[in-house]
C-alpha cells in the first residue's frame, strides 16, 4: 500500500469541533479506530488518509517542513511561524471560523494616541525621557516587527508572552501588546484600546497544504478527491435551490434576476413542461420568489443544498497550479 | 585542531592588533555568550532575527555576540576604569545571519571611551581604520564619512514643533521614512484627531500646568485607570504639544527647500563645510558648535596624513544605526559589498547601558574577512 495523505486536524477544544463539523458536512466523518485517545485517525469510507491530531502550532510546524500534506489551523500562527510563508505552504481556502484579529492595543489613558503615526511618535519621546524603550508584550513577535518596520517604528522592545498578553500593561511587564482580540472586550476589561490603524491581520482558520510534502501521484488523488467534496459542500452552501414551473423564463428575466438576486441556473432554462431549477444565495430566496411570482410563476419550492459538484475543482485547481509550478 | 581560520588572514589580524595595542589600546577578549537585552535595547528590534538568541535555565535571553562594541562597552562600565579614559582593542568572532555570507567572521577594532578632545579622538579611530586597509595592502579604499551631530544640530535650530524635530531625528538613519516624513510635513492639516479637535483646539496656548490638571480630569471623569510606563504629566504634555501640531501644521515650503538643500550637502569635507556655512547664514540659524567641531575634526585628519581631499563626505550619511551620535565612516574595497572598516562616535550609549554620566565614546571594526577579499597577497 502506497503513503497515506496526512491532514493535521486540532486535537482539542472548539477548533477540533470546528473542524470535525466542517469536514462533516463535507461527508467526510473523522473517525479514530483505535477510541478517542488515540491520536491519529481516519476518513470513513475513505482510504488513504491518515488523520494526525495536533496542536494549532504543531500542525503549523508540520506544514512548514512538509510533514504533513494538509492541515487546519489560523492564518495567524502561519504567518507568525512560518518566515516567508506563502513559500512553504498555500492557503487553500478560509473556513469560517476561529475568527480572530491580531491587533496594536495601548493604555486607554493613552487618549494622544489614536494611529500608528501617534504611537510612533510616542515611542521615540518616550525612549528619549526615559532612556530606555517602549516595551511590547506578545507572542507574534514576527507579525509585530514586520509591522512596525511598515510604519517606522522603532523604538520599542519585544517581551515575549506565552499567555495574559493583555494583563502585562496592568502589571507594569510592559508598556503595549500585540495580541489577537474578537470582540475587544478582553482588551477594555484590561484598560486597553485597540490602535485605529493598528490591525495587523484579519485571521481565521484555513485549509493549508504543505508545499513541501512529499507529493505523489495517489497523494495528490487522495487530495483532489477530499477537496472535491470540500468545494461542493462549499458551493452547496452558498446558494438554495429554488424549483419552480415557469415557461415565461426569458433571457431578459434571467439576466435581471441574475443581476439583483446573483442567481445561476445550473441545468440550464426551462424544460419543454416549463420546469426551472435555480440556485440563489439563501439571503435573497424570498425577494426572488416574490420576483418570479410577479411575473406569472405560480408555486415556487425552496430548499436547502447539501452538494453541488460541477466540472471544475477550483480547490483542488489551485492547489495542484501551485504544486506544479513549484515542480517547475 | 578542527578549525584553525586561515593562517595567512589570521597572522596579518594579529598583526594588526598587536598595532592597536602598541598604540595604546588595551587587548580585550569579552565572552561570547552576551546578554540579549542590550543588544535589542540598543540596535532596536530588526537586530533580533540576525541575531542567535538563546536561553538560560532561568529564562534569561542570552545571545551570541554579534558585534563587540557593547560587549566591550559593558566591560569597561564593570571595571574600575570605568569613567575614566581608557581605550580598548579587540580581534575576535561575531555572530550574525547575514545575506550570502558566513554567519560566524572575525572582526578586530577599537572602542575609546572618556576622552574629552573629541575631534582628535574622531580622527585617530579613522587614522587606524585607514592603517587596517593599509596591512592588509588594500589599494585606496573608498572612504565614506558623515556626521550624525550636524543633521541634530540642525534639525535643533529649525522652527518647529517637537514631535516634528524627534520624528526627524528618529527618521534619518532610514531615507524612505525620511522623505515620507518631509512629504507629511507639506502636507494640509487635516487628518489630526477630529474627535479631540475642539479639546485640542483649547488647549493650543495654554500653559502646561493647567492641561495637566485638565488631562487629569478627563481620565478620572472617564474612569479610566492610568496603566503601562507613561505618566499622566507625560500624556498631556504630548496632548498639549498636538494641539501646536495640529493648528498650521503645514511646513513652509522655504523650511522643506532648507532640509534638501541641507541632506544634499556632500564632497569633500573642506568644500562642504562651506556650504554648511553659507545655508546657515543664509538661513540665519546657528550650525557653530557642531560646524566647528567638524572642521576641527579635517584639521586633525590631515596632520595625521589622511588625504582630506579623497574623503567622501555626505550630510545624509549616517550608517542605519540609531545610537550614532556625532562622526561616522566607513571604509570600502573595489571587490566586495560590505565595508572593510566602519565605525563612529556614540556618546549616549554607556549612559544607556548604565552608565551614571555621559561618557564620550568612539570606535570601529575591522571585518577580517572582507579586508583579506580585498587586499593584496600577505
Amino acid at each position: 500500500m502506497s503513503a497515506p495523505l496526512i491532514l493535521a486536524v486540532p486535537s482539542k477544544g472548539r477548533l477540533q469541533e470546528n473542524a470535525e463539523n466542517f469536514f462533516g458536512r463535507a461527508g467526510l466523518a473523522l473517525v479514530k479506530p483505535r477510541g478517542v485517545r488515540d491520536y491519529r485517525g481516519t476518513i470513513a469510507g475513505v482510504d488513504g488518509v491518515e488523520i494526525a491530531y495536533l496542536s494549532a502550532a504543531e500542525i503549523t510546524v508540520q506544514l512548514a517542513q512538509g510533514a504533513a500534506h494538509l492541515g487546519i489551523t489560523g492564518e495567524d500562527l502561519v504567518r507568525e511561524m512560518i518566515p516567508q510563508a506563502d513559500r512553504r505552504i498555500v492557503l487553500i481556502t478560509g473556513l469560517g471560523f476561529g475568527f480572530a484579529n491580531v491587533v496594536v492595543a495601548v493604555p486607554q489613558a493613552w487618549i494622544d494616541v489614536r494611529n500608528m503615526a501617534d504611537l510612533d511618535d510616542v515611542a521615540t519621546a518616550f525612549r528619549l525621557k526615559h532612556e530606555r524603550k517602549m516595551r511590547l508584550a506578545t507572542k507574534y513577535a514576527n507579525l509585530t516587527r514586520d509591522f512596525f518596520a511598515t510604519h517606522g517604528v522603532v523604538d520599542y522592545r519585544i517581551v515575549e508572552s506565552a499567555g495574559a498578553t493583555e494583563g502585562a500593561p496592568a502589571a507594569g511587564t510592559a508598556e503595549m501588546i500585540v495580541d489577537i482580540t474578537t470582540t475587544g472586550a478582553t482588551l477594555a476589561a484590561n484598560g486597553l484600546k485597540a490602535i485605529e490603524d493598528g490591525v495587523i491581520l484579519r485571521s481565521q482558520a484555513n485549509l493549508v497544504a504543505a508545499r513541501a510534502a512529499a507529493w505523489s501521484n495517489e497523494q495528490r488523488e487522495t487530495a483532489r478527491l477530499l477537496l472535491d467534496r470540500i468545494a461542493a459542500q462549499k458551493r452547496a452552501e452558498a446558494f438554495a435551490e429554488v424549483r419552480t414551473r415557469f415557461a415565461g423564463m426569458n433571457e431578459k428575466l434571467f439576466g435581471i434576476a441574475r443581476q439583483k438576486f446573483g442567481i445561476a441556473a445550473p441545468f440550464g432554462g426551462p424544460t419543454s413542461s416549463g420546469m426551472l431549477t435555480l440556485h440563489c444565495p439563501p439571503d435573497n430566496v424570498h425577494a426572488l420568489a416574490n420576483f418570479l411570482r410577479d411575473n406569472g410563476a405560480e408555486a415556487i419550492s425552496v430548499s436547502p443544498l447539501n452538494y453541488v459538484y460541477t466540472r471544475d475543482n477550483p480547490l483542488y485547481a489551485k492547489l495542484a497550479g501551485e504544486l506544479d509550478a513549484d515542480a517547475l | 585542531m578542527a578549525s584553525e581560520p586561515d593562517t595567512g588572514t589570521d597572522q596579518r589580524a594579529q598583526a594588526l592588533v598587536a598595532s592597536y595595542a602598541r598604540a595604546g589600546y588595551a587587548r580585550i577578549d569579552p565572552p561570547v555568550l552576551q546578554p540579549a537585552e542590550p543588544f535589542l535595547d540598543l540596535s532596536g528590534e530588526d537586530i533580533r532575527r540576525r541575531m542567535f538568541l538563546t536561553a538560560d535555565p532561568q529564562g534569561r535571553e542570552l545571545c551570541l555576540r554579534p558585534d563587540l562594541t557593547i560587549p566591550v562597552s559593558r566591560d569597561y562600565l564593570a571595571s574600575p576604569a570605568a569613567g575614566k579614559p581608557a581605550g580598548y582593542c579587540y580581534l575576535g568572532v561575531v555572530f550574525r545571519h547575514r545575506h550570502g555570507a558566513a554567519a560566524e567572521f572575525v572582526q578586530a577594532g577599537i572602542e575609546s571611551f572618556g576622552r574629552a578632545d573629541k575631534a582628535a579622538a574622531d580622527a585617530e579611530m579613522l587614522a587606524l581604520g585607514i592603517e587596517a586597509t593599509t596591512q592588509y595592502g588594500v589599494d585606496a579604499p573608498q572612504i565614506r564619512i558623515g556626521d550624525v551631530g550636524l543633521f541634530s544640530a540642525f534639525v535643533a535650530a529649525l522652527d518647529l514643533a517637537p514631535a516634528w524635530k524627534r520624528r526627524l531625528i528618529k527618521d534619518f538613519n532610514r531615507k524612505s521614512s525620511l522623505k515620507h516624513d518631509l512629504d507629511q510635513l507639506t502636507l494640509a492639516a487635516s487628518n489630526g484627531s477630529k474627535d479631540y479637535q475642539g479639546v485640542l483646539a483649547a488647549l493650543n496656548g495654554s500653559d502646561p500646568k493647567a492641561a495637566h490638571a485638565l488631562v487629569t480630569d478627563l481620565l478620572s471623569i472617564a474612569g479610566i485607570a492610568t496603566v503601562g510606563g507613561r505618566s499622566v504629566a507625560e500624556i498631556a504634555d504630548r496632548f498639549l504639544e498636538q494641539s501646536a501640531l495640529n493648528a498650521p501644521t503645514r511646513l513652509p515650503r522655504d523650511t522643506r527647500t532648507l532640509i534638501e538643500r541641507f541632506l544634499s550637502i556632500a564632497g569633500d569635507p573642506d568644500d562642504a563645510a562651506g556650504e554648511l556655512r553659507a545655508l546657515a547664514a543664509d538661513a540665519k540659524i546657528a550650525l557653530a558648535p557642531a560646524l566647528d567641531l567638524f572642521e576641527t575634526r579635517t584639521g586633525f585628519l590631515a596632520a595625521r596624513g589622511v588625504n582630506v581631499r579623497a574623503l567622501k563626505f555626505a550630510t545624509d550619511f549616517g550608517r542605519g544605526f540609531d545610537y550614532y551620535t556625532g562622526f561616522v565612516f566607513e571604509l570600502h574595497g573595489a571587490r566586495t559589498e560590505r565595508p572593510l572598516v566602519a565605525g563612529g562616535r556614540y556618546d549616549g550609549l554607556l549612559l544607556r547601558l548604565g552608565a551614571r554620566d555621559a561618557i564620550p565614546a568612539v570606535g570601529f571594526a575591522a571585518s577580517i574577512d572582507e579586508l583579506a577579499g580585498n587586499g593584496g597577497v600577505s
